[in-house]
């Protein structure tokens, strides 16, 4: 393999052309980097923020057939007025939804009020408790009290928590181990008013059923941010007034038929680009006349677009620079080969095969490229961080306008749903059915942390692209080595 | 060793042909002149003999195997020497390295015997410190010194040179020749120089004289 041996004795003779090569290669090669960077950090920040953004299928009663079948029977006999009946999901069905795959978790939700008995609820001027609960009662199978009861699986695992409008300030939230106790988490305005504290105990009184009167003991005290306020809708209380218990209690209180129901079951989708099939796999297991299944990705849509945004015009990057590159090197090679025809005519005259004459040239090529990726990897760094914060800080702005714009049209699904129970609760919070924009927030800033660092694999990478181009430009090139006659150059 | 029959040749029409119906011999330990007008057609010949174009007409035989039928590429590999007027050397390296990458391409039976190179290159009056320095510091006469020691380093029988002195002083010519005359009668060589100093044509054991689109035997 002679030609390794040419190649190398001949970039180290002509020393100044071989630096001004590199020179070239490398900065061709730290633009096709920068380009990879943007597109490897574009791919991972995709994929934490599919992770860290989620997405959720909510299983609730099909309200839309509900009404569909209260019409009909409302046109067939006039007598009774016509009643909205729906079914409370049955946690079995629940539980199979859950062994899909692509489910993480699930919580169960279930709204019911209660009256509060022996302390006082908060009460907003023009909108008082009893007034409140009048405005929603419409065809609702439970009657209203003051204190609106969250039942849960667990506090941490709603949208309320998650989207951190509300924070549990003392104590603790409510967990699977609350399920069939007393236990109850509070507002702190409540707290604050009542001067309650954890570890105390509060009454209160069923306004449904039985209209039992139930002692529940406070294991911790929450505190929902001022936003939460101003998304509630009209006709509800005070958001002060709402208290999680497991979700277990809330059906003790609205009745013993309700037992082992809820208002509706929101699933996890570990893999939120998987939401569809889980809802189609999903819908198969339920009585689709009974109940609904709703999905909410519009978080995880807004950040893929985003991402697919930088991703894309990384892409672009890569290929826009991966071609002009090659035309740049190819015209190089042409050049640097037309001055080295007598070198080639020598070659042939002493019955050099053509390929190897090209062989030599490209492994010039290669060890100028080793050279340059190495440059190339230490200055990709700093070029790649400046274009990503560039590209951060364009997309962040796009994000948070996306954003605002899907939570106008996103807030219902999620109170829609849980409506037909007739109770009284707060739109904004349940059921992870509204996409906030704190959501939206919480994975733009995730964007800003795009990881533009220079890996092994980004040099692998690299080097493939720049073999890539070696390869096409002395191609491009070689048809002048090829059709080279030996004579004309001796002779000339 | 190399017979040419009825060999012709022509750039653009026939009836401009530079030669025709040649018929000639050049046999092995014998060193060949080939002189004539500029413009006659002796360098288009030359190239015909080293396999670096094909005739338009005839064959050029080695031994009795026609040229074409080796394959030009491996003709000149492995049977002829190369060398002209402007010293056919890589100047990117040092006359040793020069004589290793011509051994080495041509598959020479010395290929990476880097004490043969420098003894050749020592018989032709190339210093140790010459040979390591690159070659394009050396002299136009010690530059084609080490171009015909590329020819004695390689195992080919036939060395062919088109004008190896036109770039020569007197005594640089004189050394030249002596070496080209040494080639053909020590290494067994058939050696074919094209010149046109009736000095170097004297010197070698026949010369030819392109006129008129033929061959004659000067002497
Ligand atoms: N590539 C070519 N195309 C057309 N005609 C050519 C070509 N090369 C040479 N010729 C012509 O062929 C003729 C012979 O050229 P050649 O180089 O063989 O002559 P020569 O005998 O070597 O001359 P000199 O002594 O000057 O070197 C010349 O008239 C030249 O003009
Ligand atoms: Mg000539």
């Amino acid at each position: 393999m002679n030609f390794f041996k040419r190649a190398w004795l001949n970039l180290t003779a002509k020393k100044g052309r071989s630096i001004l090569l590199i020179l070239v290669t490398s900065a061709i090669m730290l633009f096709v980097l920068a380009g990879l960077l943007i597109r490897n950090a574009a791919d991972s920040a995709t994929s934490n923020a599919k992770r860290s953004v989620g997405a959720t299928v909510t299983l609730s009663a099909n309200r839309a057939a509900a009404f569909k079948q209260m019409r009909s029977r409302s046109s067939t006999s006039k007598t009774s007025r016509p009643k909205l009946t729906t079914s409370p999901v049955k946690l079995s069905d629940a539980k199979q939804i859950a062994q899909l795959s692509n489910i993480s978790s699930y919580s169960a939700t279930v709204s019911t009020s209660a009256n509060a008995t022996g302390f006082d609820a908060i009460s907003t001027s023009g909108n008082s408790a009893t007034n409140g609960g009048m405005g929603m009662k419409g065809g609702s199978t439970s009657g209203s009290g003051d204190i609106a009861i969250l039942g849960v699986t667990s506090t941490s695992s709603t949208s309320a928590f998650e989207e951190k409008s509300s924070k549990m300030t003392k104590g603790r939230g409510i967990t699977t181990s609350d399920e069939g106790t007393n236990h109850v988490v509070i507002e702190s305005e409540l707290a604050k008013q009542d001067n309650l504290s954890v570890g105390d105990s509060i009454k209160l009184k069923a306004t449904t059923g039985t209209k039992k009167t139930y002692t529940m003991t406070i294991v911790g005290i929450y505190k929902a941010s001022s936003s939460t306020s101003t998304q509630q809708g009209p006709g509800a209380t005070d958001p002060s007034n709402n208290v999680y218990t497991s979700y277990t209690f809330a059906n003790t209180v609205k009745g013993s038929k309700y037992k082992n129901t809820a208002d509706s079951v929101t699933f996890k989708v570990s893999n939120p680009a998987k939401v569809s099939t889980v809802k189609t796999a999903g819908k198969k297991l339920i009585n689709t006349s009974k109940y609904s299944l709703t999905t909410n990705d519009s978080s995880y849509q807004t950040v893929k677009a985003s991402m697919d945004n930088v991703k894309s015009f990384a892409d672009k990057i890569v290929w826009l620079v991966a071609i002009a590159g090659t035309i740049i090197l190819a015209l190089i090679v042409i050049l640097m080969i037309r001055e080295r025809r007598y070198e080639i005519g020598v070659l042939l005259s002493l019955g050099e095969a053509r390929w190897k004459i090209v062989a030599q040239f490209f492994v010039e090529m290669v060890m100028v490229l080793v050279v340059s990726i190495a440059i190339a990897g230490v200055g990709g760094k700093f070029v790649g961080n400046q274009l990503g914060q560039q590209l951060v800080s364009q997309q962040t702005t796009t994000a948070t306008t996306s954003s605002t714009a899907t939570q106008t049209q996103g807030g219902q699904p999620g109170g829609g749903g849980s409506a037909p129970s007739g109770n009284r609760k707060p739109s904004g919070n349940m059921n992870g059915g509204a996409p906030g924009s704190s959501t939206s927030g919480t994975s733009t800033q995730k964007q800003a942390e795009l990881d533009v660092s220079v890996t092994v694999l980004n040099l692998v990478e690299l080097g493939g692209f720049g073999l890539a181009i070696m390869f096409l430009s002395i191609m491009l090139a070689s048809g002048g080595i090829l059709r080279l006659q030996p004579k004309k150059v001796l002779i000339d | 060793m190399l017979k040419t029959t009825d060999l012709g040749y022509w750039y653009d029409r026939q009836e401009n042909s530079l030669f025709e119906h040649v018929n000639l011999e050049f046999k092995s330990g014998t060193s060949y002149a080939i002189v004539g007008q500029s413009g006659s057609g002796k360098t288009t010949f030359l190239s015909l003999l080293a396999g670096l174009d094909k005739p338009r007409a005839g064959q050029i035989e080695l031994n009795g195997e026609p040229i074409n039928k080796i394959g030009l590429t491996s003709y000149r590999k492995s049977h002829v020497a190369i060398v002209f007027q402007s010293y056919n050397l890589f100047n990117y390296m040092s006359p040793l390295n020069n004589l290793l990458t011509a051994m080495a391409v041509t598959d020479s039976s010395h290929r990476g015997d880097k004490a043969f190179a420098t003894t050749m290159l020592c018989k032709l009056g190339i210093t140790d410190e010459q040979m390591t320095k690159n070659v394009q510091k050396l002299s136009g006469g010690q530059q084609q010194r080490v171009a015909i020691a590329c020819t004695m380093v390689c195992d080919a029988k036939l060395v062919v040179a088109d004008e190896p002195t036109g770039n020569l002083d007197e005594e640089n010519t004189k050394y030249v020749i002596e070496q080209f005359q040494k080639i053909a009668h020590d290494q067994h060589k058939c050696v074919i120089i094209v010149t046109h100093e009736s000095d170097v044509a004297k010197a070698c054991d026949h010369s030819y004289r392109l006129a008129k689109h033929e061959f004659v035997l000067e002497g």
